[in-house]
């Protein structure tokens, strides 16, 4: 067995080429599959190896999803369409240049027709609302250049209203802070240039006490640490610029030590079984905490940070500074 | 995947396991084909009715299934069909759910089919009582999130839907009474974070509404959370929750008052008289103490202090 305290990045290369290997827990996710096939990808391009998977074949998966009749993307040919798999959807293709393979007018329209009176958004016609939604909508739209469309003051009602008494940000009005809800609108705040909404301290506050003894980070008081919560807490506290309240050091360790040393990939804790979503959350965590070798993160939109400024799009955010070893 | 530990097999359980996956995937794709095939050709049959029923039992998280189930319903299983019965299957949707979520109390695809299920709940079963129907759905919903919450308390799709289910009720009970059962939640476990967040949103109403006089309830709240520290001071919640607390009374009093109480609780000074510069001092003192007990935040208690030193010179 290798040594846990480095990150093993050939190994975790081959896990993310692995995946899709016939196994069942594979095909019961197939409702998940483009948010899967963004996670793997963005994980490869913090970890330097863009070009471990198939450009040409990633994009004709992509548009193998695409459902005319909607004007959107859904997870997996044949799955209906949604707005978190048309969000991935277009991050892959921004990731890999091919913006011009998308109808933007249709897939514009289908987001914005998302859109309740209450400023929230539904993930598709049947309704469920979500400040996950809000934050696809709102960073969909900025990736198309089509943030002039949104009526912003409609959407940042909503956020102000979930608003909790710790500082922190709930699924919908009324709704528990959880620090994946906290990032999603922390995140479309600073997308909307509305940071202003947020009680700095108080919610920084709450971010930072999500740090548990051995390191790790949970993601309501009292809940176990997982690896996931790397990303979630640290990406608001870097757009809080107070990333400093968490010990990185214990972080790192604990991030390291969930990695599964035989057959790749990172679990949401040590002992547990990988997957690609913790794959990618925890080697983002990890960029933003200045782990050497790794290429810089965008906490806003979790894509790769030099190619978010591309686009002009990077907002007022910190990160740690990149360790040289 | 959440909480699924890393098993060593041998050789021989590998093989096995394998070829028992091997076998339940087959099935699956089987199922799944075959379902997906009669949606695309828009089969609106009762045996494609059941089949999404077994589909949904292997895989309740496959949302395009639930869709075509709820087309189903609109398209081929309501229309000719009385009240009573629309009734009847949306019942039994309910009951399905409620299976579902005891193995599967946190996928939302299920939860979703709920709220579609009692948003489709017709008037009757009279002209005299279009809300008949809704009432007896609706009361039985609460016991359902109530069970659900028994289970896990902290399981936020069941804080949300029981949210869901008090707003859109069509006799909710009074304020008051979801006051008392965060009352109970937060008795039965002074850590029940979902249960003091709620008491916080339900307060805020009761105070908008003049129901309950703020100031008075404010020292009741306090009261509590009093009791709360003293049976478990390391618990998270109750501090998050005296925090707020404090921000909502009177500023400069309180933190006096509760300054004292903490003082009490360290077993650090004896009482005293507090003027401006003691509570100052006090507090950066305490910030020193924070640094060593908590050293993963003490870059957050270093920036506290600096602030509280610069302010402190302004004066």
């Amino acid at each position: 067995m290798t040594s846990s305290s480095q990150l093993l990045i050939p190994l975790h290369v081959r896990y993310i080429q692995s995946l899709g290997e016939d196994d069942l827990t594979y095909h019961l996710t197939a409702h998940l599959r483009m948010n899967a096939v963004y996670w793997g990808l963005t994980a490869l391009c913090i970890m330097d190896h863009k070009d471990a998977l198939s450009k040409d074949e990633t994009i004709e998966y992509v548009m193998s999803c695409w459902v005319d009749e909607a004007g959107a993307f859904g997870p997996h040919p044949d799955h209906d369409p949604h707005l978190l798999p048309t969000l991935s959807a277009i991050q892959i293709l921004v990731i890999h240049d091919a913006l011009d393979r998308i109808d933007v007018p249709r897939v514009t329209k289908f987001i914005l027709s998302l859109q309740q009176p209450s400023g929230v958004f539904a993930g598709d016609q049947f309704g469920e609302i979500d400040t996950r939604f809000l934050y696809s909508a709102v960073n969909a739209l900025s990736l198309l250049d089509q943030l002039h469309q949104l009526d912003v003051e409609k959407t940042v009602s909503y956020i102000k209203q979930c608003k909790n008494f710790d500082g922190g940000f709930g699924a919908v009005i009324g709704a528990e802070s959880h620090a994946a809800q906290v990032w999603v609108c922390t995140a479309a705040l600073a997308i909307l240039d509305r940071l202003d909404v947020i009680d700095q301290d108080t919610l920084a506050w709450w971010l930072a006490e999500r740090q548990l003894p051995n390191g790790g980070l949970n993601g309501r008081p009292q809940k176990l640490e997982d690896v996931c919560y790397s990303f979630w807490v640290l990406s608001s506290l870097s757009v809080l610029r107070k990333v400093s309240w968490i010990d990185a050091d214990k972080l790192t360790s604990f991030i390291l030590s969930a990695q599964d040393t035989e057959n790749g990939g990172i679990a949401d804790r040590p002992g547990d079984l990988p997957d690609v979503f913790h794959t990618i959350f925890g080697v983002a965590g990890l960029s933003l905490l200045g782990y050497p070798g790794l290429v810089d993160i965008d906490p806003v939109y979790c894509m790769p940070a030099n190619l978010i400024e591309s686009k002009g799009l990077r907002k007022g955010w910190e990160a740690l500074p990149r360790k040289a070893s | 995947m959440h909480g699924v530990k890393r098993v060593q097999y041998s050789q021989a359980a590998l093989e096995a396991k394998k070829q028992r996956d091997h076998d339940k995937l087959k099935a699956y794709l089987a199922l799944s084909d075959d379902v997906i095939a009669r949606k695309k050709s828009h089969d609106m049959s009762n045996e494609a009715f059941e089949l999404t029923t077994r589909l949904l039992r292997m895989n309740p998280e496959f949302y395009t299934v639930w869709n075509y189930r709820r087309d189903m319903f609109i398209e081929s299983l309501f229309p000719q069909r009385s009240p009573s019965e629309v009734n009847e299957l949306l019942s039994d949707d309910l009951s399905l759910t409620f299976e579902l979520l005891k193995q599967h109390p946190k996928v939302y695809g299920i939860w979703n089919h709920r709220r579609w299920c009692l948003e489709h709940i017709p008037d009757g079963p009279s002209p005299d009582d279009v809300n008949g129907y809704r009432n007896s759905t609706w009361n039985k919903e609460l016991f359902v999130v109530e069970k659900m919450l028994d289970a896990d308390a902290r399981n936020f799709h069941a804080w949300n839907y029981r949210r869901y289910i008090l707003a859109t009720m069509p006799f909710p009970p009074p304020p008051k009474s979801e006051l008392a059962y965060t009352t109970r939640k937060i008795e039965a476990n002074f850590s029940n974070f979902s249960a003091w967040h709620q008491r916080s949103k339900v307060l805020t109403t009761l105070w908008e509404t003049g129901e309950l006089d703020r100031v008075k309830s404010i020292e009741e709240e306090f009261e509590l959370v009093r009791n709360a520290m003293y049976t478990d001071p390391d618990d998270q919640s109750v501090w998050i929750y005296h925090a707020w607390l404090i921000g909502n009374g009177n500023y400069a009093a309180r933190l006096q008052f509760e300054i004292t109480s903490i003082q009490e609780l360290l077993d650090e000074q004896p009482d005293s008289k507090w003027d401006k510069k003691a509570l100052v001092d006090s507090c950066l003192e305490l910030l020193a103490k924070l640094r060593d007990i908590d050293p993963p935040r003490r870059r957050r208690y270093d920036e506290i202090a600096e602030g509280i030193r610069s302010g402190n010179e302004m004066q």
